[in-house]
């Protein structure tokens, strides 16, 4: 299969009446870190949850494509289907549903109904990425996110991701809470995964996860709005100025307000 | 639908009971000078039907089939445990819906037919479930009655499935009655899975003695309307009554089912836990009492009901209630019905799977905390899945 590929163009995203992406466009193909970057309430993780076709967000103009199929078209299952992966801010609690049952449902989602996962290599397979993540064996049997601390929720997200396999993966704010040596497992965990058949897009306020993560692309946000694009340096620059140059640079003088 | 009642004769009694003994033909005739007495006790929500109080054609009596039976035990069609002059019979028949008797009850101790009648004798334990099958045809009224007496000591699973066949419009007016004597134990699963045009009124009555042990385990999935009133008597002091209940309705079935919990002995605890699900336009009515009897020193009675509700259509009204006249008891209630959370199904749904597996997962999710209490893990099984199969699209 070709390489993964994630074309927005002219996103335009309301929540209850009020438009908060006002033309977006990204290009995200496999092989490819995008660091989405930005102060608060300018629509980064807005963008994320209309992509994954959150009911609260209503698309109203644009579109985005993964692999050339119209994704704002489809249901949420489909568009997971169709390799589209959300790490969410806040996942999530299923109550009396195990990790492990969450997880093999997810799988057996993508195969034929005759063909489910044979349930042995399921265990093996979850296993291993467990470990990897440094997640203890107890997490298969829990209950999915119920009772799990902030690191364990977005532990828990980026072993979906892995045992999933998207072709395009958008974390959301992955790294919000977490202290740094969770960052680092996070991150690393992510880095394991890294490959040309997967194409991965990281929204943060905080530079340092992009110390353990390397971007290709940074972009920053403003006002529903890309407004600025460059490489890993782009990052640095924003770590070591704030946010401040770049809105007097482009004019940009209205208050930020908190993300709802 | 009076008018039914009083066509119901002393002759036509005797025609059905022809090879019964005296003493039957007694309490049939009793029963039957009580109905017009009666009160219905029905619930203001549910819809007052005809069917029930017709009269059974006892040729209909429902096919009854039990499973391996062990040595101490003894699980008959009711008729033969009649013609073999069980004394067991004659003492507990009817015994329990003597108190608190509808006009249905009385109705149904005139003309019950066929049924089955178990026994576990003194001090057997048995290994294995018993298992037996009540089984429906098409287009009759069913009245059988289960008489299930465990002796002193005795410990025993009994599984009942009630069922018929595919478009039987049947209705079915039977009773479970279950006597446990002192310190005996039994885990009374029923499977209540008759077809969808099917009227079942089925109360079930218990009575422990002293440190005694039941537990009702309770899946109705089936029927058109549903009816069950099911009443325990802890008379013992030490006994333990235990539900653990679960519906799933959905189209237009509806459900109305009354757990109620009678503390009469001394340190006796129950515990009512029933998770429903309902989709569709599906209907539940459910009400809980705990009733600590003046001589009930030291109780402690509890319920917890939970309804799941799969649609905007379906409907469901719970009320507990506690009747409490001792001190030094303890007993309490939490209820609550609530929609699917839509948050759940997005999450769900964002990692592949599709709607309909998703409200499956948040069902069997749902169902796990009543499921992990159930001792029987073939029960367990057996009722997860028979839910997951009535998850609709």
């Amino acid at each position: 299969m070709a390489r993964p590929e994630l074309i927005i163009q002219g996103l335009r995203v309301g929540v209850e009446g009020r438009e908060i992406v006002k033309g977006l466009d990204l290009t995200v193909r496999g092989g490819e870190v995008h660091a989405i970057m930005g102060p608060n309430g300018t629509g980064k993780s807005t963008m994320a949850s209309a992509l994954m076709g959150h009911p609260s967000y209503e698309v109203l103009g644009g579109t985005a494509t993964l692999d050339g199929q119209d994704i704002l078209a489809m249901s949420v299952d489909e568009r997971a289907r169709a390799g589209l992966f959300l790490a969410m801010q806040y996942p999530a609690e299923i109550s009396g549903v195990s990790n492990a049952n969450f997880l093999r449902t997810a799988l057996n989602a993508r195969r034929a109904e005759n063909d489910p996962v044979p349930v042995m290599q399921f265990h093996r397979d979850l296993k291993a990425k467990m470990e990897s993540l440094q997640i203890d064996q107890s997490f298969a049997e829990r209950y999915v996110n119920e009772g799990f601390s902030g690191g364990e929720k977005k532990r828990n997200e980026i072993l979906q991701m892995a045992v999933l396999r998207p072709r395009i993966a958008v974390l959301d704010e992955i790294d919000s809470g977490l202290d740094i040596d969770a960052v680092k497992l996070v991150a690393s965990g992510v880095s394991q995964m890294l490959s040309e058949d997967l194409g991965v897009l990281i929204i943060t306020h905080y530079q340092r996860i992009l110390n353990y993560i390397n971007p290709t692309n940074v972009h920053v946000m403003m006002q529903g709005r890309i407004v600025r694009s460059g490489g890993p340096e782009l990052a640095m620059e924003l770590e070591a100025r704030g946010y401040e140059w770049l809105r007097q640079e482009l004019g940009i003088d209205e208050p930020i307000t908190e993300e709802a | 639908m009076a008018g039914t009642l009083v066509e119901l004769t002393p002759e036509q009694i005797a025609a059905f009971a022809a090879d019964e003994p005296s003493w039957l033909f007694g309490r049939r005739l009793a029963a039957l000078g009580r109905v017009s007495e009666l009160p219905l006790r029905q619930s203001k929500q549910t819809p007052l039907e005809t069917a029930p109080f017709l009269a059974p054609d006892l040729a209909q009596a429902p096919s009854v089939t039990a499973g391996d039976v062990p040595a101490g035990v003894e699980l008959v069609d009711l008729r033969t445990a009649i013609q073999e002059g069980q004394l067991a019979v004659q003492q507990h028949l009817g015994r329990l819906f003597t108190e608190g008797e509808s006009r249905l009850q009385a109705l149904h101790l005139a003309t019950f037919a066929g049924g089955a009648f178990c026994r576990v004798g003194r001090g057997v334990e048995l290994k294995e479930p018993l298992q037996l099958t009540v089984e429906l045809e098409s287009g009759a009224l069913y009245a059988p009655h289960l008489l299930v007496v465990l002796e002193e000591g005795a410990r025993a699973d009994l599984i009942v499935e009630l069922r018929g066949g595919a478009g039987a419009e049947a209705a079915v007016r039977g009773a479970v009655e279950i006597v446990l004597g002192d310190n005996a134990a039994l885990n009374y699963t029923e499977f209540q899975r008759v077809p969808g045009r099917t009227q079942t009124y089925w109360p079930r009555r218990a009575e422990l003695g002293r440190d005694a042990k039941l537990h009702w385990i309770l899946a109705d999935v089936g029927a058109r309307l549903a009816v069950a009133d099911t009443r325990t008597y802890l008379r013992g002091s030490g006994a333990e009554a235990r539900v653990l209940a679960s519906f799933f309705g959905g189209r237009r079935q509806h459900f109305d089912f009354n757990h109620v919990m009678v503390h009469e002995g001394q340190h006796t605890t129950s515990d009512i836990e029933a998770r429903g699900v309902l989709q569709g336009r599906a209907r539940a009515v459910y009400n809980a009492n705990s009733v600590i009897r003046k001589s009930a020193k030291g109780a402690s009675g509890w319920q917890h009901e939970h309804t799941l509700m799969l649609s905007d259509e379906a409907r469901a009204d719970l009320i507990p209630e506690l009747e409490i006249s001792e001190w030094e008891v303890s007993a309490g209630h939490a209820a609550s019905a609530g929609p699917v959370d839509p948050m759940q199904v997005y999450y769900m749904e964002s990692r592949g799977i599709s709607p309909v597996e998703s409200r499956r997962l948040i069902v069997a999710g749902f169902l796990a905390s009543l499921l992990q209490d159930i001792p029987l893990a073939s029960v367990r099984e057996r009722i997860a899945d028979i839910f997951q199969e009535k998850v609709e699209l």
